[in-house]
């Protein structure tokens, strides 16, 4: 992952919703969350969504989710094409080469 | 072999035809098929589905040989084949258009819902992905996507391509891009976290509600 967002374990979200602020400004921060997480983002706009991490456990433990999301889609390995079906694959693309 | 009309066919056919255009081939096969069939298996449901997809990008790749002018990179130009015949594909067999997805159906309504996790039980990703039913979980999420949406969350967090490249694929703008990937990472977000919740929590309607 290339930015370093603070991160809240999962036991430390118990806490109440709002902070003393309002959800318009969470919903904001969801809004920008890829591109905070991707670091495609102004630093004084990073500094405000880090601010506002820090302050709303709802949206810690929600970029906190986002950046395991993205992890694991980008760790997903999946199994190899087999050396036979390789050879298959190319032989009817020759033959329709061919024939058409 | 039609010896009568090749004089008359452009080079892209005579490419085809000849020992050169056969060895390209080779080569680009060779090269590059483990990493379309990898693509391919992001994009599609099935194992049979991803054999057809490479099937047809390298025999579309083959027949344009010709006119590929090196101005871009040769994976590129393969995943824009590949990605192309895809959504051809998908919309043959679904025959209706994609859903849009919408920013405000993913801003949670309750604390339970802000409070979505992941079922990854604080290991690294890799040690999660352990677990067949997680893979199985992050697929099926992934194969929920609305075409548009996985193939450009598959080219830029799978495959981790820039999202300039992801956006020369698939003819966007990298604003439009990035739209696109933020929808669809919320989506398979939410995928997953509902998923791990149905599987090792009380049901969604214990949870706190703000």
């Amino acid at each position: 992952m290339r930015a370093t967002p603070r991160v809240m374990t999962t036991r430390q979200t118990s806490a109440p919703s709002h902070h003393g602020h309002s959800k318009a400004q969470c919903i904001k921060v969801l809004r920008r969350l890829s591109a905070y997480l991707d670091e495609d983002l102004s630093v004084s706009i990073c500094e405000e969504i880090r601010k506002h991490l820090g302050a709303c456990p709802n949206c810690e433990v929600f970029v906190t989710s986002l950046r395991e999301t993205i992890s694991l889609c980008r760790c997903a390995d999946i199994p190899s094409l087999s050396p036979s079906v390789k050879a298959r694959i190319r032989r009817e693309i020759l033959k329709a080469v061919r024939y058409h | 072999m039609k010896n009568r009309t090749q004089s008359r066919r452009p080079r892209r056919q005579s490419l085809q035809a000849d020992g050169d255009g056969a060895k390209a081939f080779d080569r680009l096969y060779r090269a590059h098929v483990d990493r379309i069939y990898r693509f391919a298996q992001r994009l599609c449901r099935r194992v049979e589905d991803a054999q057809d997809l490479v099937q047809d990008t390298f025999l579309n790749a083959y027949r344009g040989l010709g006119q590929f002018r090196g101005d871009a990179q040769v994976s590129t130009w393969l995943y824009r084949i590949a990605t192309r015949a895809s959504l051809r594909q998908r919309r043959k067999r679904k025959g209706e258009p994609d859903r849009e997805l919408s920013l405000d159906e993913f801003i949670p309504t309750s604390d339970g819902e802000f409070r979505l996790q992941i079922p990854t039980d604080g290991l690294t990703p890799e040690e999660a992905l352990e677990s067949k039913e997680l893979r199985r979980a992050v697929h099926q999420a992934i194969q929920k996507l609305p075409n548009k949406y996985r193939v450009v969350l598959v080219l830029r967090d799978m495959e981790e391509l820039t999202a300039k490249e992801v956006g020369s694929i698939m003819g966007l703008n990298e604003r439009a891009v990035k739209s696109r990937l933020h929808r669809a990472r919320l989506f398979v977000r939410r995928e997953l976290s509902a998923r791990g919740i149905a599987e090792s929590r009380p049901p969604a309607n214990a949870l706190q509600r703000g």
